[in-house]
């Protein structure tokens, strides 16, 4: 126990000195890097993919994987435009947005609970299924003409704090409180750990498995919403590169694809590390394709430092560690 | 574990193969040609089976490559992002004037590295191949962004048509087919691909070079995506960067749906050739029926989920 706990501080510590680096470089390399402007819109931008995050780390944790957090915040937005171009009262509207969230959710968790599929490619093919809805919802075509009142919140400020970054801020930490501080996260945590050790002390792995997919759509369709909001408009190729964004900033902020480990606080200072970086390449006129490039090294170069480091830890000779590999 | 599947030396290959397999899924092609043909006027001609062999054969050849690594127990998110690279930096020499020999061996080395960078770095790191080639994926992608600028290669000398000329793609795709049947089934590496699939240690106690027939169908994956590359190049006509976007998902469906298992361990090149014939006759008909193409996403996840699911059901059913 101590031991992860030291790793994790010291994950923790890495992390917010990456950010911190960043932002000194920033700082000297761009004037307008630290200005109010300019902070309050990556607080603005990173916040939708910042719940995606949050939604990605919770079935990390569970030991499951999930691919469509991206079509579900397109879907989301698209279910909110179409409907409310039909005229549906708003409150309807944004509450059946979010049911559609719980809707792929359940989907998800029962092709993944009941059928015994596996997470990763369900996902992909429930991504698939959605894109295809969300285009035939749209037709391709940009939607507006949602409720100023509704767009409007993405202009509303507390104390000069995005509100869009509060909810973001807030939904992290009832999701940290929820993993850490109740007997439910500590079961998404068991079953990540161990299934087999989880079902045998009494858990219902199944149950826990439906909480996880439905709270990973629910946030999502949350972020469609928010992501709508941003930009004023539902367009069709919302969170299209969201799976590698998300899946490289939950990574990088310590939480594992093996399930049992991580941090809703790592995936947010991962997150804050990648928007930072995107908001310094667009600062310095480089091409926005660097991003992409970066993101797929430091992916490749975190979890991989954990295999190398495990490796090492084991001080197994190379044959054995074909086995590990296994 | 799925030992019912791996070949068996001491039986015919291919009679063992039709018996268990692939059987159901050529039924499902014939049935839904006959569905076609009675809903479609002129859906069964050699016009449209000409257009649906064109069709399948440069997914159908990056999802050979997709089942060997598949059958090792990984998988290549990074085909569709090799494919655009090798052709888009290989292309640079047309660009330069290079003879067409030169260009093609430069796109096809192209995709060897690659597909060697991908197996490096899963064997030596440890990491599933699911995160490196997410990983690859993007950064051959980018790479490949920047360095073409998002920039169209047009003006291609007409020599470069001919590997897309009517049914020449076809015949590059039998060829390979043929290739690689024979490999799985009758050599001694093809063979000891399913013995790394069924996980657990076996194969390494019994002496397979786990990690260099990993390698090696990682390498076999990139070669085949360039070559998939170079025939997109002689169809279309023009070099896009955004070339073979989407493909991985498509290659998949291929495989999972000619039921080759997903955990690895079993399958077979026949199932992956009858899965892409599959997906190319169903798309053909929406076409042909005027669906809007949006929908081809919708059939190819519902048509994965059925394949696994079967899948599953047949593990179960092992014990």
């Amino acid at each position: 126990m101590k031991n992860i706990s030291s790793g994790k501080a010291k994950t923790f510590f890495v992390l917010i000195g990456v950010n911190i680096l960043i932002i000194i470089l920033l700082t000297i390399l761009s004037p307008t890097f630290v200005t109010y402007g300019n902070l309050s819109a990556v607080m603005q931008r990173m916040s939708e993919l910042g719940m995606l995050a949050i939604a990605e780390t919770i079935v990390f944790i569970s030991g499951g994987f999930d691919l469509s957090i991206g079509v579900v915040m397109a879907l989301s937005g698209a279910v909110a435009g179409t409907l409310n171009a039909m005229g549906v009262p708003f409150g309807l509207v944004i509450l059946i947005a979010l049911l559609v969230g719980v809707g792929v959710g359940v989907l998800n968790s029962f092709f993944v609970v009941n059928l015994k599929l596996q997470p990763f490619i369900v996902t992909l093919a429930t991504m698939s299924i959605l894109r295809s809805i969300v285009y035939a919802l749209l037709k391709g075509n940009v939607l507006t003409g949602l409720p100023t009142g509704f767009l409007d919140l993405g202009y509303f400020y507390i104390l000069k704090i995005p509100f869009l970054f509060i909810v973001f801020i807030v939904t992290g930490v009832l999701v940290a409180i929820l993993l850490n501080k109740t007997i439910t996260g500590r079961k998404i945590f068991a079953v990540g750990g161990n299934e087999q050790t989880a079902f045998l002390s009494g858990i219902y792995v199944g149950k826990i498995k439906y909480l996880v997919y439905i709270l990973s759509g629910l946030i999502s369709a949350m972020a469609g919403l928010m992501f709508t909001i941003r930009i004023r408009a539902v367009i069709p190729d919302a969170g299209l590169n969201a799976p590698l964004e998300v899946v490289t900033a939950v990574l990088i902020g310590g939480t594992t694809i093996y399930g049992g480990k991580g941090s809703v606080l790592g995936s947010i200072l991962g997150i804050l590390a990648m928007y930072l970086l995107l908001n310094g390449f667009s600062l310095l006129g480089l091409n926005p394709f660097w991003n992409v490039i970066i993101l797929g090294i430091i992916l490749i170069v975190v979890v991989g430092q954990e295999g190398i480091g495990k490796s090492l830890k084991m001080l197994l000779p190379g044959k054995n560690r074909e086995m590990e590999a296994l | 574990m799925s030992t019912a599947y791996q070949p068996d030396l001491q039986k015919n290959n291919l009679k063992q193969y039709f018996q268990f397999r692939e059987l159901p899924i050529l039924l499902y092609i014939i049935v839904i040609i006959i569905i076609f043909s009675t809903m479609i006027d002129g859906f069964f001609t050699v016009k449209s089976f000409e257009n649906i062999s064109r069709q399948i054969t440069t997914i159908g050849i990056v999802s050979v490559g997709m089942t060997l690594v598949i059958l090792t127990g990984g998988i290549d998110l990074s085909v569709g992002a090799i494919l655009s690279f090798a052709i888009n930096i290989g292309g640079q020499g047309i660009v330069l004037g290079w003879p067409i020999w030169l260009v093609y061996t430069v796109m096809l080395a192209l995709g060897v590295l690659l597909g060697f960078i991908n197996g490096f770095l899963i064997t030596r790191v440890a990491v599933p191949a699911l995160i490196i080639t997410l990983g690859t994926m993007n950064i051959y992608r980018g790479i490949t962004m920047v360095i073409t600028d998002g920039i169209y290669i047009t003006g291609i000398p007409s020599s470069f048509q001919t590997v897309g000329y009517g049914f020449i793609p076809l015949v590059f795709f039998v060829i390979v087919l043929a290739f690689f049947i024979f490999m799985t089934l009758q050599t001694r590496f093809g063979r000891n691909l399913f013995a790394i699939g069924e996980g657990g240690q076996s194969a390494l106690y019994s002496g397979v070079p786990v990690n260099k027939y990993k390698i090696i169908s990682y390498v076999l994956s990139g070669f085949l995506s360039a070559l998939a590359g170079i025939i997109l190049v002689g169809k279309s006509g023009f070099i896009q960067p955004q070339a073979g976007m989407g493909y991985e998902m498509s290659a998949i469906a291929a495989v999972v749906i000619g039921g080759t298992s997903i955990f690895g361990g079993s399958g077979s090149i026949l199932g992956t050739f009858l899965g892409s014939v599959f997906m190319g006759i169903i798309i053909a008909g929406l076409t042909m029926l005027a669906i809007n193409p949006f929908w081809i996403g919708f059939v190819t996840g519902v048509l994965i989920i059925f394949a696994i699911a079967l899948d599953s059901l047949r593990q179960r059913r092992k014990g």
